[in-house]
């Protein structure tokens, strides 16, 4: 999860990286009650990025201009985000500005500082200009004058460099994050440092044991509205597929996995959800059977899939009741065709609820499986199957051919 | 290594991870379970386990411990882990999903000091079909024989043992390293123990998208590997993710290939090394013994 700009500089401020005094916006009306001096700087809160190229950053000397230009701002979708909030900043002076970073490495399992002369760093080219270090033991402050200096920083600026380093790597580790970013860092002519823009990217899977932050996803999912699928995908642990057969696996390697068969087979995997852990959203505990409940539902919200294909293998907690959960998700499709059959005068409706493939192998699965099978007819178009590869094949079977074209 | 019968195991927690079959099971199996570990339930029993508050007084009561399995809740998984280690105990295994990473880095470093091996997190354990059970593994899909399994998946290991298991091939050791972003035992930690393992024939690595550590296996498996190794990788289809944004920014600074992570990358890799890779689970058994007749 990434933090917007202005929720970013509250934490800075809060660890004692330097930031400018500020105001959030919510209306441009707000700009009548500025207690910072123009010139301002005007910037759109969307977590996109080249929010300058797009119009997203205005500098502005007057009230007058900059309402109409939060005005503007506020109506200015940047790569289809539209702000809540504009932040007015003061406007700093520069004399140079530089890059620096905190990032976990997760391929040598350590965080490394990164540093560079440049703030936009052109990434393909970012292999000769950036710097980095990576922290092999406990931090110590010495990791991040070891940086400075590899910048090419001298004296009281490599001191002040570092000293800001230090701090972002503090916040890095209180906060459980996976990127914090300050772009750029300036300089003025004094000598002095301002982190003029930053980033953080919060480690989902840590977000349970930091309710300020949980809080903050909760909004912003409210923000988003509980009908955004995607949102919610992006939040969890998943492939988003374009296809007609969704998947349910319990683990990434077996969700993974079933799509790659299914693609194989000539199928087209669809949205494809590991249960084996919530969505980030979900900051209370859950249980298997939440998960598996929240799946179904987000594949069968999900029209354009037709056959939803769940893999479990070897055990899963409380099989009886995840089955159970299974059946009841079925049993409630079939209400809802009902009563929409008869809506529209028992005419047919191209809303069917999804088939259903369930793969299930292992001896702990039998308890599930005795539950499910009675269930295992035409009418509710359940399958249990014990082989994978057969599992796939009959997923993919089951999807319709393209409907037919009407020529009118 | 201890992965003997007689080695003796606790169980740090009891959560979600871990139910009364799995300790059934790995009783049945022969794996010497001597207690249970969960703070504030000292005294009770658990799927008939006596239950202690600290992992010392466990210690105290049995000497010392071999192998612990960490079934706490995730974000109590460090502190378990360091206790585990403050009683001296040298092979840790962590069953719990979804570990914060930066507590993985700071278990690490201390594993690292200590020598202690720890597997997972996200893991099911070791098993060694006939012998013992450490782990939540379901027993059923394994059967003795000579292939060693190492993976990164949990599932995609049963998947694959019961893939040989109906072939007839029967299996060695199984591990899965564990699927979280950062977990402790390496592919090549294992690929080295399997390679001196004296039952085990043959190697069958299943990996996934994320990180390098497949591509360095199969740099390891060309210099160093003298038995033959057949690998699946899963994700072939899966489209670049969210979270390897953040590495894909590190592979430019790092000098990393620009696809580094996905499974085309580690595909490449094996072939470069001269190792099959399976197109699917079912076809694992074929290609092994395509490998063995050589």
């Amino acid at each position: 999860m990434d933090l917007l700009e202005y929720q970013v500089k509250e934490w800075f401020g809060e660890i004692g990286i330097p930031v400018l005094p500020s105001q959030r916006i919510y209306h441009p009306t707000d700009l009548k009650r500025l207690k910072i001096h123009y010139p301002i700087v005007l910037k759109s809160q969307v977590h996109a990025g080249d929010r300058a190229k797009a119009g997203g950053v205005r500098i502005v000397e007057t009230t007058i201009d900059a309402v109409a230009a939060a005005q503007n701002i506020f109506n200015l979708p940047i790569w289809g985000e539209l702000p809540e909030v504009v932040l007015a900043e003061s406007k700093y002076v520069a004399s140079q500005e530089f890059y620096l970073a905190v990032v976990l490495d997760t391929a040598i399992c350590r965080p490394i500082l990164l540093g560079c002369q440049e703030p936009d760093v052109d990434w393909e080219l970012a292999g000769e200009k950036m710097q980095y270090v990576v922290v092999e033991q406990e931090f110590s402050p010495f990791y991040a004058r070891r940086l400075a200096l590899k910048m090419g920083l001298q004296g009281a600026l490599m001191q002040s460099v570092s000293g800001v380093l230090e701090k972002l790597y503090h916040l890095f580790l209180q906060k459980d994050l996976d990127l914090v970013e300050i772009n750029p860092l300036a300089i003025n002519h004094a000598g002095e440092v301002m982190a003029l823009n930053g980033k953080v990217r919060v480690n989902q899977r840590a977000i349970g044991r930091h309710p300020e932050i949980a809080s903050m996803a909760a909004k912003m999912v409210g923000h988003h509205g509980k009908n955004q699928i995607n949102t919610r995908l992006g939040d969890w642990d998943s492939l988003a597929m374009q296809g007609k057969i969704g998947i349910l696996g319990n683990g990434t390697g077996s969700m993974m996995a079933t799509c790659d068969l299914v693609s194989s087979a000539g199928g087209k995997p669809g949205m494809c959800l590991n249960l084996r852990h919530a969505s980030i959203i979900e900051t209370a505990p859950t249980t298997f059977c939440d998960r598996l409940i929240k799946g179904l539902n987000i594949l069968a919200a999900d029209k354009s899939i037709q056959v939803i294909l769940i893999n479990l293998l070897g055990s899963i907690p409380e099989p009886e009741a995840a089955a159970s959960a299974i059946v009841e998700f079925i049993s409630q499709h079939q209400n809802e065709q009902t009563s929409s059959n008869l809506r529209t005068n028992g005419n047919k409706r191209e809303l069917n609820s999804p088939h259903i493939v369930i793969r299930l192998a292992g001896s702990e699965l039998n308890a599930a499986k005795n539950v499910l099978a009675p269930l295992e007819t035409d009418a509710y178009r359940l399958i249990i199957v014990e082989n994978l590869d057969e599992a796939v094949a009959t997923a993919v079977n089951l999807v319709k051919p393209p409907a037919y074209q009407k020529v009118s | 290594m201890n992965l003997t019968p007689e080695s003796k195991v606790i169980i740090q927690g009891f959560s979600e991870f871990i139910s009364a079959t799995h300790v059934a099971q790995m009783k049945a199996y022969g794996t010497n379970i001597v207690a249970g570990v969960a703070p504030g339930r000292g005294g009770q029993e658990i799927y008939g386990l006596p239950v202690f508050d600290l992992v010392e007084e466990v210690a105290e009561k049995f000497g010392v411990i071999d192998t612990t399995i960490i079934c706490v809740h995730p974000y109590q998984v460090l502190d378990a882990a360091l206790e585990a280690i403050a009683s001296d105990i040298s092979q840790i295994i962590i069953i719990s999903a979804g570990v914060p990473p930066l507590d993985m880095v700071q278990l690490l470093r201390k594993a690292e000091d200590y020598e202690t091996l720890v597997v997972g997190p996200n893991s099911p354990g070791i098993i060694v079909p006939g012998k013992i059970l450490l782990g939540t593994h379901p027993s059923e899909f394994y059967t003795p024989g000579s292939v060693g399994i190492v993976s990164r998946s949990s599932t995609l290991t049963y998947e694959v043992a019961w893939e040989l298991t109906k072939a007839g091939l029967g299996q060695s050791i199984s591990v899965s390293i564990g699927s979280d972003a950062i977990v402790g035992s390496s592919f090549l930690q294992w690929l080295q123990i399997l390679d001196e393992d004296d039952t085990t024939e043959a190697i069958v690595l299943v990996g996934q998208p994320g990180g390098g550590s497949e591509e360095t296996a199969a740099r390891y498996i060309a210099e160093a590997i003298d038995k033959p190794v057949v690998a699946y990788i899963a994700g072939r289809e899966a489209p670049p993710r969210n979270t390897w944004r953040q590495t894909g920014t590190l592979v430019t600074v790092v000098g990393r290939p620009p696809n580094f992570g996905t499974a085309q990358s580690k595909i490449a890799a094996f072939e470069a090394a001269e190792v099959p890779v399976a197109e699917r689970p079912s076809l694992i058994p074929e290609l092994l013994k395509k490998s063995i007749n050589l």
